[in-house]
């Protein structure tokens, strides 16, 4: 065949080349994040307190297991779990939507998944009642959303943003209710602190079990990344083309409000990553699902790592993530807005 | 028979807005339809495509009902190519094509190399194998409906229906557009466009549905269906339908309000 296939063929190339550069950049913000801290564990310790913890006998220092195992993995994995799933949620939103300016947070599904497991957090209800009410919650959230939004005629893009804000704010109020009569020695603590978005208290077995809900958002997303542009072409179009509109549409929606939900319930409300990580890998990579999602998974899971890394050693007394992901999104946000029309339109 | 619509009726909120509308159509043919503004066009397409459900009447493609269908099973059979749209995300002229393949792909599936070279047959058949690479958002209006059509082309269905392909096009692109038409009739597609200038059935189509208020004024060769008489009575202004031979002695048909 032709030299315009051939043309084609090295860019896929170039992408492969980006996403394994993308995987190595990944990979060095995790040994960078074993290393910051009050104890750094060089990659040569995190091996060995690896194979010390698997029970393989190696020579090593048993503090630096006890940090590798109980505070610095936990943590990471969590970082690298919340970022991918809030960036390929994001994704997965803006492509079904037809909307570059929505995410898991301006969507209003982090407040409404963040109010359910207030709500259950609030009623003393064990820890699997907190992911189904978060569940729930974003999933009633991103609901309220589609129906508001698709009803509004004027500019549907700005439309679903206001929506997602109501609802978000109503989402909020809620909480605020329950903080309100919440005791405040015990749960009220627990709460705030949890919704300010915050890595610190973050076990192995809290990490394992959002995990798995993620996983399955992910397997999903994952095995529809292609569908998703179809979706992206708007309804008459999509169904034209032979997908099962209404199926796949709430599959997608069920997927990403999933991993929503269980990033707000690994790590509280963290902002921004969501909206951010897939513009960027949107320029990167364009706009195809098939490098998207898998990129957004890399790259917001990376970015949050090291804005945890910037929260944990920028000052004397450790910042909460929540804070330092609004305070580096706020100003992207306003340049999307203001910067060229790129935002508003394409991307 | 490649397309056989029998008392065709369609509407909203059991509201018919097309009435008992029938037409045939065969491989290598192309249809034009045309009316005013309102005349259920639009319904029409919807119907033709799956999108609406008949509220009477039936629609056979190749003799299989289209009732009861799948919309993959639908788009096996009627390729859909819209009006020049703007998609909001820069996808490139070949994942826009590759999106042609989506009935031919599982659920939980991505295009594999087959469906790629597939890709690159429909944009190497329109001519435009050149722009692969590029954004489709930064594709002229007349590149644009290539990639719509190649995009057709690889969805492998033997009917193809546009919507009024001609609007938003610039005036050499609309004269290139019927060559175009034609040309997808030459490899045994059947081709239904709307439209709303008269003279587009006669320049590319060997039929022609003159539409008013829902139902068929008329339908047949377009010197017969789009008869100054005909036209007059469904646009109410007055209408010459004349024929005008050029310096190599081709025969056109331009139609004149008078």
């Amino acid at each position: 065949m032709g030299g315009y296939q051939l043309e084609e063929k090295r860019l896929r190339q170039k992408d492969r080349l980006r996403m394994a550069l993308l995987a190595a950049v990944t990979v060095a913000a995790v040994l960078l994040s074993f290393w910051i801290g009050y104890y750094p564990l060089s990659p040569a310790e995190v091996v060995r307190a690896m194979l010390d913890g698997w029970g393989i006998e190696v020579e090593v220092i048993p503090q630096a297991v006890t940090i590798f195992w109980q505070v610095r993995l936990p943590r990471i994995l969590a970082a690298l779990l919340i970022g991918g799933a809030l960036a390929v949620s994001g994704a997965a939103y803006q492509g079904m939507f037809r909307n570059p300016l929505v995410s898991p947070d301006i969507l209003g599904v982090s407040s409404g998944a963040g109010m359910g497991a207030a709500l259950a957090i609030g009623s003393g209800l064990p820890g699997w009642c907190i992911q189904l009410f978060a569940f729930a919650g974003g999933a009633l959230a991103v609901g309220a959303a589609c129906l508001i939004g698709a009803r509004a005629r004027e500019n549907p893009v700005l439309s679903l943003v206001l929506t997602g804000t109501m609802v978000g704010s109503l989402c909020n109020a809620v909480v605020t209710l329950v903080k309100y009569f919440s005791d405040p020695n015990d749960v009220l603590q627990q709460l705030t602190f949890w919704l300010m978005g915050s890595l610190t208290k973050v076990d192995l077995a809290g990490v394992l079990t959002s995990a798995v809900p993620m996983a399955a958002g992910f397997a999903v997303l994952f095995a529809m990344r292609w569908r998703i542009n179809l979706l992206s072409l708007g309804d008459e179009e999509a169904q034209s083309l032979g997908m099962s509109l209404r199926r796949d549409r709430l599959t997608v929606i069920l997927a990403a409000t999933l991993l929503s939900a269980s990033a707000v319930c690994l790590g509280g409300l963290i902002g921004w990553v969501g909206l951010m990580i897939p513009h960027l890998c949107r320029a990167v990579f364009g706009p195809d699902g098939r490098r998207m999602i898998p990129a957004c998974a890399l790259m917001g899971g990376a970015y949050l790592l090291l804005m945890d890394d910037i929260a944990r050693s920028a000052m004397q007394m450790e910042l909460p993530i929540g804070v330092v992901t609004a305070v580096a999104g706020v100003p992207f946000f306003i340049w999307l807005m203001v910067g060229g029309r790129g935002a508003f339109h394409a991307a | 028979m490649l397309l056989e619509i029998a008392g065709l009726t369609g509407g909203y909120g059991g509201r018919p807005v097309v009435r008992g509308i029938s037409c045939r159509l065969d491989r290598g043919e192309v249809l034009g339809v045309i009316g005013p503004n309102g005349c259920g066009k639009t319904t029409f397409f919807r119907l033709l495509l799956g999108l609406l459900r008949p509220m009477a009447g039936e629609i056979r493609v190749e003799g299989t009902s289209l009732a009861g269908l799948s919309s993959r099973e639908v788009a096996r059979r009627v390729a859909y190519i819209p009006q020049n749209h703007t998609p909001v995300f820069p996808y490139t002229v070949l994942e826009m094509v590759l999106m042609g393949r989506a009935s031919w792909i599982g659920r939980y599936q991505s295009p594999r190399e087959a469906d790629r070279e597939a890709a690159f047959a429909a944009l190497e058949r329109m001519g435009i194998a050149a722009l692969a690479s590029r954004p489709y958002t930064a594709l002229s209006g007349g590149q644009r409906q290539l990639v719509l059509i190649a995009r057709a082309i690889c969805q492998d269905a033997p009917l193809l229906v546009m919507d009024e392909p001609g609007a938003s096009l610039d005036y050499a692109n609309q004269q290139r557009l019927a060559v175009v038409i034609r040309g997808l009739a030459g490899m045994g597609y059947g081709v239904i466009f709307s439209t709303h200038n008269p003279e587009h059935p006669f320049s590319a189509a060997d039929r022609a549905l003159l539409m008013r208020e829902g139902e068929a004024a008329a339908f047949g060769p377009p010197a017969e269906a789009l008869c100054s008489e005909q036209l007059e009575r469904v646009y109410g202004i007055g209408m010459e339908v004349v024929s005008v031979t050029d310096r190599s002695g081709r025969v056109h048909t331009l139609c004149l309000p008078v």
